[in-house]
C-alpha cells in the first residue's frame, strides 16, 4: 500500500491536497476530462456497481462515459432507465443491498424522481448512493431555473456543489464516502458550466478507496486489494437482507424525521474539505459557490483585489461554524451564486444567530439578478460596484459589438422526420384552427416559423394531458397532442390511459424517430438496445397504444405525405381518442440516402415558406439547396408545385 | 493563452478545441481548461468554445480577453469578434451558413457589412476553408483546415509535430489521413 497525495489548484497559488490510500501498482495519470467525464471516472474509481439515469442536458455524458469505462469495471450494471423515477428506484434497490450506486439526471428530471428521493432520506441506503442532478442556469436547454440545492434541503439530503471539473471529480468520491458514512443518499449538483467544461485532471488508474472507508461496495466487507472489486461475486456474498428498516410506515417516518434533523445538525457543525474561509482580514468579504467561485477568483486576480472569501462547497447542511467565523470577521458581505439565494439565506440566518450587524448584499437585497448565469462580466461588475471600484472596461479597449449579424436560432435538422410529421398534421388540419400541444424533445422546435405547430409546452408528457384539458374547455376545437418515442415511454403512457378511459376526443401524434434524439441519441425501450450492449425485444408502441384500448391507431411514414395527411384527417374525424404514430428514423441513425437540387427555380419561395428546411437558402431571388446539409428527405420536392426540385443519387 | 473558437452546430468546433487542448497538454502546459456552450447547438445553433491554459480558475474568457479567435463561419466570426483583444489574431472562414431566419426574410445576411465590420475592428485573416475541405472530398474537415491556417499564420504556440500528434490522438482512426491532409492544406493556404 502506498499513500499518495492528490492535489489540484483551487485558487491561483494555492493547492489543496487530499490524501488517499491507493492499492499497489498505481500509476497517476493526467487526463483532459469534461466535468461529466470526471464524475463518471470518479464513480468507477469509487467502485460503483450500478449506474442508472435518464438523459437530459447537461447531465447526459456522465452515464455515457461510465458505459465507455465499463471495461475497467466488469461487474458494473448500467442502464438508461425509462425515466428518472425508475432510475432512482432501481438504484435504491441496489443500494439497499450494499452496492454503491450512481444516478444521473438533469434538474427537471429530479421533479419526476422526487417521490422516491423524498422518501429515501427517511429510509436511507446501505451502499453509497450518489444522485447527480445537473442544474442549468441560463437556462440554456431547460424549462426552469430551479435550484437543486434547495431541493436537497427540502428532501433533507446533503448536497455538494462543484466549482470545476476537478472538484466534481473529488466531490464524487467524497459523496460516496459521505453517503456510506451517513447511510443516506448524497446529491452532487454540477451546473452546465461545470458539466461541459474540461480540465486536466489527475486521476488514478485503478479505483481508490479512502483510508477510513476501505470497504468493498459489492460485498459489504473489508477489502485490501482494490482489484478484488472487479472479481466475480463469491458465493454467499451478502445480498439484500430483510429488515423492517426498508419498509416506510408512519411510525418509522416519525422516528427517522428526528434522526435526520439531528444528523444534519451534527454535520453542519463541521465543514468539508470543499468549504473554506480564506481570511484576508478585510472588512469586506465575498461568499460564493459553484462555478461562480471559480470565475470570481479570476476576476479578483484580474482586478488585483485581495479580499476575504467564503467558499461553500456543501450548501446543505451548510457549514455553520465556518459561516459564523466569516461573518464575525467581516462587516459587509457580497454573495455571488447562480439561481436561488441559498448561500445568502444561510448567511442572513447566521447573522441573526450571532447577532452582528452585517450588511449582506445579494439577491435578497436586490443587488444581484435572480435569473440567468453569472458570467465574468456580471461578476466583475458586481465586485466593482460592491467595492466602489470603477469598472475598468474602457469602451475603447473593447471591440464594439456588431449590429449586422443575423440571429441564429436552433432548428429541426435538414431531413428531420418531425418536419414532415408537423407539415402533414398542419395540412390535414387546414381551416380547422386547431390547437397544438407540444412536448419536450427536438420537436419542441416545431413552435418556430414557418411550421408553428407547438402552442403549448410544459414538461415531459404534458402534451397528451394538456390537450385533454384544452378539449374539455374548447369542445368545438380540434386538439392535437404531440409526443416523442422516448418521452412516450418516460411519461406518456399514463396520460394516454387517462385520455382513453375518460373518452376524450383528442388526436395524439407520436413522433417515433427510434431514438432519444434531443440529448444525442440514447436508446429507450422502443429501440431494442441496452447500455449493457445487449439486444432486447423492443416494446412496440403501436401494440401498447392498442392494448390501452385506443379506438383509432394508425402507423405511417411521415415522408409519404399523401397517406400521412389522409391518416391525420381520419384521426380527426374519429370520435374519441385517436393515435397516429409517425415512424421514421432520426437522420443521425441513417446514412444520407440521396440529395436534392433545384433546377430552374421560378422564385415562388413556397419551399422556404412552407417547411423551413435549413438546407434551403435564397440567392438571387431563387431557392438553392446546400448539398452538404441536405439529407435527401424529399419533403421540398413534394412541396414544390413547379416541379423544379430534382433528386440526385449519391 | 486564451483562444475562442466559434461556428455553427455540426462544424466540429468542440473537436478543434479538444485537439488544441491536447496539443497544449502535450507541450507541457500544467493546466488546460476548455468550456463550451453546446445545449441546443446540435440543431444548427451557434457554438462557442473556449480554451485557456495557464494559471486560471475558470475556462470562460471575457470580452476583450482572447488572444486568438478562430471562426468556422463568417457571421459567427463577426458575432464573436468582441471576445478578441484589440490587436489579437483572428482566422475566419469565409464560407457562409445562412440561418433560417434569413431565408424566411426575417433577418438579413449582409456579407459586405459583416466583412467590413471584421476588417474595421481587426486584422483578421480570411480563408475559404470550405473550398479546401471540399477539394479534399469532405466538407467536415473545415475545422482541421482552420487549425492548419492558424498554425501557418504562426498564431499557435505549438510545434507542428505536437499538433499532428494531437490530431492523431483525437480524431477517429479512419479519418486520420484526411485530417492530416486538411491540416497541411490549411498551412499551405496561408503561404499563398
Amino acid at each position: 500500500m502506498t499513500e499518495t497525495r492528490y492535489s489540484y489548484t483551487r485558487l491561483r497559488g494555492e493547492r489543496v491536497e487530499i490524501s488517499e490510500i491507493l492499492s499497489s501498482r498505481i500509476e497517476n495519470m493526467r487526463k483532459l476530462l469534461l466535468g461529466n467525464e470526471a464524475i463518471a471516472q470518479a464513480a468507477i474509481e469509487s467502485g460503483v456497481g450500478v449506474v442508472c439515469g435518464y438523459p437530459g442536458t447537461p447531465s447526459t455524458e456522465i452515464l455515457e462515459t461510465a458505459a465507455r469505462l465499463k471495461a475497467d469495471a466488469p461487474n458494473l450494471y448500467i442502464e438508461w432507465s425509462t425515466n428518472e423515477k425508475a432510475a432512482v428506484e432501481v438504484a435504491a434497490g441496489a443500494a439497499y443491498s450494499g452496492v454503491r450506486v450512481l444516478v444521473t439526471m438533469k434538474q427537471v428530471g429530479l421533479n419526476v424522481a422526487s417521490d422516491p428521493v423524498m422518501c429515501l432520506s427517511y429510509i436511507g441506503v446501505k451502499g453509497g448512493m450518489v444522485i447527480v442532478v445537473a442544474d442549468d442556469p441560463g437556462p440554456i436547454s431547460s424549462q426552469t431555473e430551479q435550484d437543486t440545492r434547495h431541493f436537497a434541503e427540502y428532501a433533507h439530503i446533503p448536497v455538494l456543489d462543484p466549482s470545476s471539473p476537478e472538484e466534481a471529480y473529488l466531490m464524487t468520491k467524497a459523496a460516496f464516502l459521505m453517503s456510506q458514512r451517513l447511510g443516506k443518499p448524497v446529491i452532487l449538483r454540477p451546473t452546465t458550466k461545470v458539466c461541459h467544461a474540461s480540465a486536466t485532471i489527475q486521476i488514478a488508474e485503478y479505483r481508490i478507496q479512502n483510508i477510513e472507508d476501505r470497504y468493498s461496495p459489492l460485498r459489504g466487507e473489508h477489502c485490501d486489494d482494490l482489484k478484488d472489486l472487479h472479481r466475480e461475486l463469491p458465493a454467499g456474498a451478502p445480498r439484500f437482507v430483510k429488515d423492517p428498516r426498508w419498509v416506510i410506515f408512519p411510525p418509522l417516518a416519525y422516528r427517522r424525521h428526528n434522526e435526520i434533523a439531528e444528523m444534519l445538525q451534527k454535520e453542519s457543525e463541521s465543514a468539508t474539505e470543499f468549504d473554506k474561509f480564506y481570511n484576508e482580514h478585510s472588512r469586506y468579504g465575498i461568499a460564493a459557490g459553484g462555478v461562480t467561485w471559480a470565475i470570481l477568483n479570476d476576476v479578483l486576480i484580474d482586478l488585483d483585489v485581495i479580499i476575504s472569501r467564503l467558499k461553500i462547497g456543501r450548501p446543505h447542511p451548510a457549514p455553520l461554524r465556518l459561516a459564523d467565523t466569516f461573518l464575525a470577521e467581516t462587516e459587509c458581505v457580497l454573495v455571488l451564486e447562480e439561481l436561488d439565494p441559498v448561500i445568502e439565506d444561510i448567511l442572513i440566518s447566521r447573522k441573526g444567530v450571532i447577532g452582528r450587524d452585517i450588511q449582506i448584499m445579494g439577491k435578497r437585497s436586490g443587488f444581484v439578478s435572480h435569473a440567468g448565469e453569472l458570467l465574468y462580466a456580471d461578476i466583475k461588475k458586481y465586485v466593482c460596484d460592491f467595492l466602489g471600484l470603477s469598472n475598468h472596461d474602457n469602451e475603447e479597449d473593447l471591440i464594439a459589438a456588431p449590429d449586422c449579424t443575423p440571429v441564429r436560432a436552433p432548428v429541426l435538422c435538414a431531413g428531420c422526420p418531425h418536419r414532415a410529421s408537423f407539415y402533414a398534421v398542419k395540412t390535414a388540419a387546414k381551416g380547422k384552427n386547431p390547437i397544438y400541444c407540444g412536448d419536450i424533445g427536438c420537436y419542441t422546435l416545431g413552435n418556430a416559423k414557418p411550421l408553428e405547430t407547438t402552442d403549448t409546452c410544459l414538461c415531459m408528457g404534458a402534451g397528451i394531458t394538456i390537450a385533454q384539458g384544452i378539449k374539455h374547455s374548447n369542445p368545438d376545437t380540434t386538439v392535437f397532442g404531440f409526443i416523442g418515442d422516448s418521452t412516450f415511454f418516460a411519461s406518456g403512457i399514463t396520460g394516454l390511459a387517462n385520455a382513453v378511459y375518460n373518452n376524450v376526443d383528442v388526436n395524439i401524434i407520436i413522433l417515433d424517430n427510434r431514438i432519444t434524439a434531443m440529448t444525442g441519441g440514447q436508446p429507450h425501450p422502443g429501440t431494442g438496445k441496452t447500455m449493457m450492449n445487449t439486444d432486447s425485444p423492443p416494446i412496440d408502441i403501436e401494440a401498447v397504444v392498442k392494448a390501452l384500448g385506443v379506438g383509432f391507431v394508425k402507423k405511417c411514414n411521415p415522408f409519404d405525405q399523401v397517406s400521412a395527411v389522409e391518416t391525420v384527417k381520419s384521426a380527426v374525424d374519429f370520435n374519441g381518442t385517436s393515435v397516429v404514430i409517425f415512424e421514421a428514423p432520426c437522420i443521425n441513425l441513417i446514412k444520407k440516402p440521396k440529395l436534392y437540387t433545384v433546377e430552374g427555380c421560378i422564385g415562388c419561395m413556397r419551399c422556404v415558406n412552407e417547411i423551413g428546411c435549413p438546407s434551403i437558402f435564397v440567392e438571387d431571388k431563387t431557392a438553392k439547396i446546400n448539398s452538404d446539409l441536405c439529407y435527401g428527405c424529399g419533403l421540398c420536392q413534394y412541396v414544390c408545385k413547379a416541379g423544379k426540385i430534382k433528386e440526385v443519387t449519391l | 493563452m486564451n483562444i475562442v473558437i466559434s461556428g455553427v452546430g455540426g462544424q466540429g468546433t468542440i473537436l478543434a478545441s479538444k485537439i488544441l487542448a491536447e496539443a497544449a497538454k502535450q507541450s507541457g502546459a500544467e493546466f488546460v481548461r476548455t468550456g463550451e456552450t453546446i445545449g441546443m447547438s446540435q440543431r444548427g445553433g451557434s457554438v462557442l468554445s473556449f480554451l485557456r491554459e495557464g494559471n486560471i480558475s475558470s475556462p470562460y474568457i471575457q470580452k476583450g480577453g482572447a488572444d486568438l479567435l478562430l471562426s468556422f463561419e463568417l457571421c459567427e466570426g463577426a458575432r464573436n469578434l468582441p471576445y478578441l483583444k484589440k490587436g489579437g489574431n483572428a482566422v475566419i472562414n469565409t464560407a457562409k451558413i445562412k440561418p433560417l431566419s434569413v431565408s424566411l426574410g426575417n433577418a438579413v445576411y449582409d456579407e459586405a457589412a459583416i466583412t467590413g465590420y471584421i476588417n474595421e475592428n481587426s486584422s483578421a485573416t480570411f480563408i475559404d476553408a470550405e473550398k479546401i475541405a471540399v477539394s479534399l472530398g469532405n466538407a467536415k474537415c473545415i475545422n482541421i483546415v482552420m487549425l492548419g491556417a492558424a498554425f501557418g499564420k504562426g498564431f499557435l504556440n505549438f510545434g507542428k509535430e505536437t499538433l499532428i500528434e494531437a490530431i492523431k490522438s483525437t480524431v477517429k482512426p479512419q479519418f486520420t489521413e484526411l485530417n492530416i491532409n486538411a491540416f497541411e492544406k490549411g498551412i499551405e493556404a496561408t503561404e499563398l
